[in-house]
């Protein structure tokens, strides 16, 4: 929502259209609107903007995605890069969002899209970027649940922090990532992972997290997600444990997911 | 929270955090950077909160586009009142400049033509952020690299009559005028004595890249001995107003920015010696 200032926008609009012009689609109608130096020509002047425009957006999207650097080198981040502040110039009063969309970007966009994994180490490292300063919600600890009452159990269901995502790599983009220092940029490779995994990725602390799930605590975090109660919980891992195994197993799927910070509320 | 005298600051970077949260006293205060807080939680705000409550802060923000001709973006004055409430700043600053319009975002400076229409524009827009606010703006001038036909104004004229004109204060960027005066060939003493004197509520230091045939302000250099100079002249012209010091790339150590923050202090210091003789 946006108020509108009803002032004249005569020359000024202008002027401004034309500078903004000249940095996103390089018309040059804003050259008759400056005037030369006796040391610079105008045009020298200009793309001191320019260049800074590009320069800026780079740097913005090389600190949120290391991992990619890593696997690029400056030459093709460079260019994917460009790529991106072209097709998405940024709508937003903070650089911090500037990257959100380059995953989907590279996924839908040749070349890009012929590297897959590229394309994950991008989704990995912006779901990092959105723990890290996602809303702060202190986790409940263990000690909390042992003192509930039995009953309890029978409808307790929990909130997970909001830093809490859940992504889906056919790479190992989270390993790799962790490299992304040791290499020389341009040469991080990255495997296939034997089978898709999901990845959990949080932020308890200050810190950002993140761990694979094994596929029956998939399915368990998917019900408590779905704000599903304990039993549910239950049911949920009983295709894999059998069902005499269950509660066995969700209550020590529930007891890591609390210790390492996860859970955010319950309720019964 | 702290509510002490400032004299001499820093802006507050991520790389000195832990130094600043393990040693207070050693700055008068810190500059954060406004939307480097517009965010739900987490490092960014711990840190804030942290070092407020031993240090007075200003917020100093980089896209309020205060001369664009889009439309004031609510949300984004909503999320800046939310931070000012937060921190309860000395003062709110950005930048005299707009940064996009048809609702992009360049995230540059963009220099304005200094004509009497810009003029009525941005004063109309000043006394709406102010009154959103309910508090004062300060307004910085920025470095330019271009100079526009159209304008009329000098640039000093232009923001001493805006800031009559809609109320607001001034943050005088020293080394922004020495690199426009550099650029546009004008005297940078005239800027600062034509700078309306109770306005001025705070100066800026920094460093600039020089490419011979103009000079670019990039903020990743120590400030050099001209902009010193300069800097004297201002403490000179008006006494008293704080001053703090920018550094936005090659971030150096903690300790390197506190003894370029005891250079200005040393240089306000001998100006109130000589206007004392």
């Amino acid at each position: 929502m946006s108020t509108n200032t009803g002032s004249n926008t005569g020359s000024l609009g202008n002027l401004q259209r034309a500078f903004q012009d000249y940095l996103l689609v390089s018309s040059d109608a804003l050259h008759a609107a400056v005037r030369d130096t006796r040391k610079a020509d105008r045009v020298t002047l200009l793309d001191v903007y320019r260049d800074g425009y590009a320069l800026r957006l780079i740097e913005v999207l090389a600190n949120d995605y290391p991992g990619l650097m890593a696997m690029a080198g400056p030459a093709d981040f460079d260019h994917v890069a460009r790529a991106y502040i072209t097709a998405h110039p940024s709508r937003l009063p903070s650089v911090r969002w500037f990257g959100k969309d380059l995953a989907d970007f590279m996924d839908k966009t040749a070349p890009y899209n012929k590297a897959p994994a590229a394309v994950e180490m991008v989704r990995f490292e912006w779901a990092l970027g959105e723990a890290f300063d996602s809303a702060d919600v202190t986790p409940i600890s263990a000690d909390a649940l042992m003192a509930l009452p039995p009953e309890a159990w029978e409808t307790l269901a929990f909130t997970p922090l909001p830093s809490l995502r859940r992504c889906i790599f056919a790479f190992e983009v989270a390993q790799a990532w962790q490299r992304r220092d040791e290499i020389e940029p341009g040469n991080l490779e990255v495997a296939r992972a034997a089978e898709p995994v999901t990845w959990a990725i949080w932020r308890p602390e200050r810190v950002s997290s993140f761990r694979s799930l094994e596929t029956d605590e998939t399915a368990m975090l998917d019900a408590l997600i779905a704000g599903r109660a304990f039993p549910e919980l239950c049911e949920a891992v009983a295709p894999f444990s059998g069902d005499d195994q269950a509660p066995a197993r969700a209550a020590g799927l529930l007891r890591a997911w609390v210790e390492g910070g996860m859970i955010a509320s319950f309720r019964y | 929270m702290s509510t002490a005298a400032a004299d001499f600051g820093l802006g507050l970077r991520p790389e000195h955090y832990q130094e600043i949260a393990a040693s207070p006293g050693r700055v008068s205060w810190f500059e954060a950077l406004s939307e480097n807080y517009m965010v739900p939680g987490g490092s960014p705000l711990h840190w804030l909160d942290r070092i407020r409550r031993d240090y007075p802060m200003a917020l100093h923000g980089v896209s309020l586009s205060i001369g664009s001709i889009d439309p004031l973006d609510s949300r984004y004055l909503d999320d800046l009142k939310a931070l000012a409430d937060r921190v309860q700043p000395m003062w709110v600053s950005d930048h005299l400049c707009f940064t996009g319009l048809r609702g992009l975002n360049m995230h540059d400076l963009l220099p304005l033509p200094y004509t009497e229409e810009a003029l009525n524009h941005v004063s109309e827009r000043v006394m709406r952020v102010q009154d959103r606010l309910g508090r004062r703006l300060v307004l910085e001038n920025v470095s330019s690299y271009v100079t526009y036909a159209a304008s009329e104004l000098s640039e000093w004229d232009f923001i001493a009559e805006l800031s009559r004109r809609a109320d607001c204060e001034i943050l005088l960027d020293v080394n922004n005028v020495y690199v426009s005066a550099f650029n546009h060939e004008f005297d940078a003493l005239q800027f600062l004595c034509a700078m309306p004197r109770e306005r001025v509520r705070q100066f800026h230091l920094a460093g600039h890249t020089h490419k011979g045939s103009h000079i670019i302000d990039t903020h990743d250099h120590p400030i050099v001995p001209d902009v010193w100079a300069l800097y004297a002249e201002a403490v000179k012209l008006f006494p008293g107003v704080p001053t703090m010091i920018e550094r936005d790339a090659e971030i150096p150590p903690y300790e390197e920015l506190l003894a370029e923050l005891d250079t200005a202090r040393v240089i306000a210091a001998g100006v109130r010696r000589e206007a004392a003789e």
